[in-house]
């Protein structure tokens, strides 16, 4: 059959960050397809250079304002290790509670505003207003403003977070208010499984696609892992140097990207909720596995789209996960700290964290309590080269349908990957010239 | 007056504390730690408490005029729907210094005058002051030089440690009453009460600050002295303008509101917030001219205020002493005691009474000070290009009941309130008129407003002309730009027929930028067809296109024709309304004229924003204008370095 | 009254601002009820170019931008910058320390960037050094209630108040401990307020990000850093990080 598609979708929406999609069709054969990233670099490295350890956290919360307290944690992470700082077992206990916080702030955030329109054949959330949806939209507006109430309380601001520090946090919640946050946890478990079921019932408008691919995500013999970790894939098994990051993520630029790419033992990879839930499925908590049952997501799952539904998964995760941290925040009594002073003033530290769309890696290396160097590995630069990958399989198997069908096709998959674009050409790595 | 004391056992004292906390009639603060300092907080339990403390970060008046207070709720989807809610929650206040006390009974003096403050009243009566003897002195504080370092009034109980106990001085029957029915207690012996003596009498020692000056009266003199000494100059140039120094500063007490609207564009509330007197913005009016704009004025502004302002018009000076302006000060130039002392070096007397006015003042409104009545606009006439007339009636049809040269605060809700001299002479008419000029948010918005649509009304406020002193002499009236608008108040009124006879020549000068700025041309075309009347208007500019038969010049340039009309100077009564650089120009061409300094009458403008002497805008060195004017005589007033610049 | 048409725009940025309103949560409701959102990239897929209100994200970088904030700016009867991307460049004009080739050199490396509009970049900009700003909502990110507070003034027909005073103000009214008391160096003095002094009453310093009001005397900055025994370099890299350029100190 010979068709001509022209397809440029131009600034793609419901995305953080700016993505276009070209594809050229010229007789039934593809010309042209790119998935293109022309969002302004912010050299973030340079911003970095000269800073004192103590800025770098605040600096690089601004390399995105959706995963802030995520490339927070990585950045503490970093400078902690280069300077040899060991935080107390009740601030390793809170960060745990503000990575879930940000992970069900974005998840939900994603799924319930930005993915779940394409599922009921609406232009945003806001038709849903007044549709015979409007009270899981309300039940959606409800996790995710609780999901920000934890942040707030946990980290003092949601975005660019406030309380953490190099050494622990400035300032920490009281029993009290943990106690009222698990609370409202427990009541939020149940509206989180009656938004699943809703889901569920229109899951099968996401596309019937398969893609064997790599996964990449952090993995801990203790839990389901988001702060703490090893690098692991589905191909190749456990990397247990961090150091050694960059063998794994192997970064290069293309000339449609401001981003970079990534590879590693294929020609693409991919990181994220579906990546963790491939590798790490087991250590779910039990009503996160009920809910990846309702939607029958088994690991290894190759189709990209279920990224959704296992964002879903993991939201149920981080609720059951903060109601037993707070548990033992609270078992202990909360014990007011002073963040722990550095040990060195030079050293190099890698900080590795999973945050929600996949695993983030800072590194620094820092002379004199000044940083000298500076790199990070973001999940959506590793998601890149696995976007254009999925979607050179995908226009074949949809060249048949309506051009308006293929374009909601391929943004829905760009979408999937819920990619934080801003976030992605902020951080290219880089050595600095020692001046 | 011989008060009676107890005793209470550390242990009992805990469990009397207790008792009070668990009784949910009321809510329990006291000082807690915070980190390295202390503060005002509710209590959950008794051994929260630290009685041993030096000075809180706040004083505790912000559980009498809080940070954020809401002064009403509004429905803007009906057209005139108001809801003021007082905090009615009993409240015990365990802890409080004796300074803080001293400053609150400051305060009340403010607050419960005349106008009282529902708010600030109601927390006072629904609040139990426990007060703690100091027992270590803050570093900065020099309460002692002010003999505020105890007191013996202006608490329910006192407490003072005694070692192994707390000697409790009761100083009110609530007091008494809290104590009987939650504690058990013993009768104070001789020597435990010769102990608190004791305690009173060493506690001076024990200060590291001390004031050179601690009379009033010297100090207000020492104050006007220095006026223009250069050390305001130099310590304000280091000034932050932060306004720490006032925020925590337990006898400050100057407000702003602002009304806040909720995302739906409904329901919205009127705040006050706390201001400071050394931002900038304190003094800005809505057409943006900023009356104390240099940073040296307002920070001398505030020693005044201290030291002789509040100290001329209540007696006392309006610093207790206790620190926390020094502490919170970066630069460290806020210290009253480095301040004072400083100025004690250079010496000198002044008049003290001399940026104070003692003035008579009529209070027409009664209830809630900042309530507005509903009112209705019942005409609209544009007059010019900016300007726009408003009748307006209140819903109870009752008269106004304005003198001349007074002013109403007229709230939009939503936007706000602004201050508007009433431009119609008194009357037993219930209709009144404002003329407004587009300036800012509220005069934009009422600009938008239609016959029938609903405004609050506050006043008539302020002190108006006093007409009696007007009789029997001849008048010259000044008005420069929108200054008619309040003179047409007084000229209408000396116009009436009722009144005309009581005056002589009534002469009109009136100057306008613009021919098609001039105001009130037709009234001003009735005005000169009365008997023994003239006006003289003037432009500053006539452009080619423009119809104008007046003259063209400043209004300076109308006084020679005065002068070859020989008028009568000493038995002339000049009354100035106009813009701020106005009055120095005409106030000199008067005295060539010969007009006396005391025939002189002037109306001013600043930031009339309460407009019941509380919220501090409007002060111009030791005066409200909002209480004291806007009407003044020039002889009482000259004097005072900020009415003219 | 008819509803005013908003349109959002993001350029360089994090676009934690727009996250900002989507954390209204179920005030969005209302939100949409007195305006008619046209744009909202970040959550809705359609878009016009019919628009009374255009609401700006991010620092500008490059040409391509620099273009379209101008189409915008014809477009729109009111522009507001949204957060200190937009309204004094914040942390973007970090790099405005070096020229953009530098900057370049260091990131890409060598790798031939010519003729690609995606990476011709200049100096970093706020929006209002290449377009007329109405009205700014500053702040990193912005506070949710100054957004409401000057969403519902033009809603209105007010001109929004945005404090003109310092963080220090609703600092001491939160009471909290000065952060100079505990040794830190904290720009609050000298920042425009309308954030509840949220970093100070976290525990943090006022890093400066709503701008700077007032450039302090030399004397009264050396009394400040003897006072308190800090030092000068800190100082000044400290204010650079969201008011690069500003030379709030020499």
């Amino acid at each position: 059959m010979s068709k001509n598609i022209s397809v440029s979708l131009h600034h793609i929406t419901r995305v953080e960050g700016h993505g276009n999609i070209v594809l050229d069709v010229k007789n039934g054969t593809i010309e042209k397809l790119q998935w293109q990233v022309p969002e302004a670099p912010r050299f973030f490295e340079a911003m970095l250079k000269g800073r004192d350890y103590n800025e770098l956290r605040p600096i690089t919360s601004r390399i995105c304002g959706i995963c802030s307290i995520g490339h927070s944690l990585a950045s503490l992470k970093a400078t902690e290790d280069a300077l040899n700082v060991e935080i107390s077992k009740q601030s390793a206990l809170f960060r745990r509670l503000a990575i879930n916080g940000e992970n069900m702030q974005s998840h939900i955030l994603h799924v319930g505003y930005l993915a779940a329109p394409d599922l009921f054949g609406v232009g945003s959330v806001f038709p849903l207003v007044g549709s015979k949806h409007q009270d899981t939209l309300l039940k959606i507006v409800k996790l995710h403003r609780l999901s920000n109430e934890m942040s707030d309380l946990i980290c003092g601001r949601t975005t660019h977070p406030i309380r953490l520090v190099v050494g622990g946090f400035s300032l920490l919640p009281t029993k009290k208010q943990l106690i009222k946050l698990k609370e409202d946890l427990h009541l939020a478990i149940k509206t989180s499984q009656d938004v699943a079921n809703v889901v569920s019932t229109v899951a099968n408008n996401f596309p019937n696609f398969s893609r064997e691919t790599e996964y990449i995500a952090l993995k801990s013999d203790d839990e389901y892992a988001f702060y703490d970790g090893k690098i692991a894939s589905t191909d190749t098994g456990i990397h247990s140097d961090p150091k050694k990051y960059e063998s794994v993520m192997q970064e290069y630029v293309v000339p449609q990207s401001t981003a970079k790419y990534a590879k590693h033992n294929r020609e693409s990879y991919m990181v994220g909720a579906l990546a963790r839930f491939n590798l790490n499925s087991s250590q779910l908590h039990p009503i996160a596995k009920q809910v990846a049952k309702m939607f029958n997501l088994k690991s290894i799952n190759f189709n990209p789209f279920m990224n959704n539904v296992a964002q879903l998964v993991e939201f149920v995760h981080n609720i059951e996960d903060s109601i037993l941290l707070i548990d033992k925040l609270t078992n202990n009594g909360v014990k007011p700290e002073r963040p722990v002073k550095a040990k060195k003033t030079s050293g190099r530290g890698v900080g590795i964290v999973e945050v929600p769309r996949g695993i983030l890696v800072h590194d620094y290396s820092i002379k004199n309590q000044k940083c000298v160097e500076a790199n990070c590995v973001i999940p959506t630069n590793q998601n890149h080269a696995n976007i254009q990958k999925d979607m050179e399989k995908l226009v074949p198997q949809i060249m048949d349908k309506p051009q308006k069908e293929i374009e909601l096709n391929l943004e829905m998959l760009v979408r999937a990957y819920d990619p934080c674009i801003s976030c992605s050409t902020h951080y290219l790595d880089v050595k600095f010239v020692d001046s | 007056m011989k008060q009676e004391i107890k005793t209470i056992s550390q242990n009992e004292m805990g469990i009397f504390v207790n008792k009070l906390i668990q009784n949910d009639h009321y809510e329990v603060v006291g000082v807690k730690s915070k980190g390295e300092r202390f503060v005002f907080d509710e209590l959950e339990d008794a051994n929260e408490l630290r009685l041993d403390y030096d000075v809180t970060i706040l004083p505790p008046k912000k559980y009498f005029l809080p940070q954020y207070e809401k002064l009403m709720d509004f429905d803007l989807k009906k057209n005139f729907d108001v809801k003021t809610k007082f905090d009615n929650k009993p409240r015990i206040i365990i802890g409080v210094h004796p300074y803080d006390i001293v400053a609150l009974t400051q305060t009340d003096r403010v607050y419960l005058d005349d106008q009282k403050d529902d708010f600030y009243k109601k927390r006072r009566e629904n609040t139990i002051i426990i007060g703690i003897d100091i027992q270590k002195v803050s570093e900065r504080s020099f309460s002692a030089s002010l003999g505020t370092h105890i007191t013996d009034t202006g608490f329910d109980l006192m407490l003072t440690n005694l070692g192994n106990k707390y000697a409790i001085t009761i100083g009110s029957q609530k007091g008494k009453l809290l104590l009987n029915q939650n504690a058990s207690t013993d009768e104070a012996t001789d020597d435990e009460i010769k102990k608190i003596a004791k305690i009173h009498i060493e506690l001076p020692s024990k200060y590291k600050k001390k004031l050179k000056v601690t009379d009033e009266n010297e100090l207000s003199s020492l104050l006007v002295a220095n006026y223009e000494n250069a050390l305001w100059e130099e310590r304000s140039d280091r000034c932050l303008e932060c306004s720490s120094c006032t925020m925590v500063c337990p006898t400050c007490y100057c407000y702003d509101v602002k009304d806040e609207v909720s995302l739906n564009l409904e329901d919205g509330t009127r705040l006050r917030t706390w201001d400071g007197c050394l931002l900038r913005d304190f003094t800005k009016v809505g057409s943006g001219e900023v009356f104390r704009d240099e940073i040296k004025d307002r920070y001398r502004h505030r020693f005044f205020r201290k030291g002789n302002y509040l100290t001329q018009r209540y007696g006392f000076i309006a610093c207790v002493g206790c620190g926390r302006c020094s502490t919170a000060c970066l630069p460290d130039i806020a210290d009253p005691c480095d301040v004072i002392n400083e100025l004690h070096s250079f010496g000198g007397k002044g008049n003290k009474d001399k940026f104070f006015l003692k003035q008579q003042i009529d209070f027409l409104e009664k209830g809630t000070i900042h309530v507005p009545r509903k009112a209705t606009i019942t005409r609209i006439e544009k007059l010019t290009d900016s300007e726009t007339l408003y009748e307006i009636e209140l819903d109870d049809k009752k008269p106004l009941g304005h003198k001349p040269g007074q002013f109403v605060e007229l709230s939009l809700f939503g936007i706000g309130e602004a201050p508007f001299g009433i431009s119609t002479g008194p009357s037993q008419n219930s209709k009144f008129e404002l003329v407004v000029r587009k300036v800012g948010n509220l005069t934009s918005k009422l600009a938008t407003l239609k016959v029938g649509d609903s405004v609050g009304i506050r006043g008539p406020l302020g002190n108006g002309f006093d007409v009696k002193s007007l009789e029997g002499k001849h008048l010259l009236f000044v008005s420069g730009g929108t200054g008619i608008i309040p003179m047409r108040s007084l000229i209408e009124y000396c116009l009436d027929k009722k009144n005309r006879d009581k005056f002589k020549y009534i002469k009109i000068l009136y100057g306008a930028k613009r021919p098609c700025e001039v105001l009130f041309q037709k009234e001003i075309n009735e005005w000169e067809k009365c008997l023994d009347v003239s006006c003289r208007l003037t432009v500053d500019t006539c452009s080619g296109g423009e119809c104008w038969v007046g003259s063209v010049g400043l209004i300076t340039t109308l006084f020679p024709k005065l002068k070859v009309e020989r008028i009568d100077p000493k038995n002339t009564i000049a009354i100035v309304i106009g813009p701020p650089v106005m009055y120095k120009f005409v106030i000199k061409c008067l005295q060539t004229l010969g007009v006396p300094e005391k025939n002189i009458l002037v109306s001013l403008e600043r930031r009339m924003k309460c407009g019941v002497g509380k919220c501090g805008h409007c002060q111009i060195n030791g005066i409200y204008v909002c209480r004291e004017g806007p009407v003044f005589n020039y002889a009482d007033i000259k004097g005072l370095p900020e009415a003219f610049e | 009254m008819k509803k005013p048409r908003v349109a959002f725009f993001d350029f360089a940025s994090c676009e934690g601002c727009q996250l900002q309103i989507a954390d209204l949560e179920e005030e969005i409701l209302d939100l949409i009820n007195i305006v008619d959102v046209v744009s909202f990239r970040e959550v809705m897929k359609e878009h016009s170019d019919d628009y009374d209100i255009a609401i700006i994200e991010g620092s500008i970088m490059r040409p391509i931008d620099e273009g379209r904030l101008k189409e915008i700016r014809e477009n729109a009867k009111i522009l507001v910058a949204l957060g200190a991307c937009a309204t004094i460049g914040g942390i973007n004009k970090i790099r405005n320390q070096w020229t953009p080739s530098e900057v370049k050199k260091e990131v890409y490396g060598n790798y031939n960037l010519k003729g690609n509009d995606f990476f011709d970049v200049f100096q970093t900009k706020a929006v209002d050094e290449v377009v007329k700003v109405d009205y700014n909502i500053h702040g990193c990110p912005i506070n949710r209630d100054e957004f409401k507070k000057v969403i519902t003034s033009i809603a209105m027909g007010k001109n929004p108040e945005i404090p003109n005073y310092p963080v220090c103000v609703e600092c001491k009214k939160n009471e909290n401990i000065c952060l100079f008391e505990l040794g830190k160096f904290c720009l609050g003095p000298i920042t425009r307020a309308g954030c509840n002094s949220i970093c100070p009453t976290n525990g943090s310093p006022c890093d400066g990000c709503r701008g700077i009001l007032k450039k302090p005397e030399v004397e009264c900055i050396n009394d400040i850093l003897e006072r308190y025994n800090l030092d000068y370099e800190e100082m000044k890299r400290r204010c650079n990080i969201y008011n690069y350029g500003k030379e709030v100190c020499k």
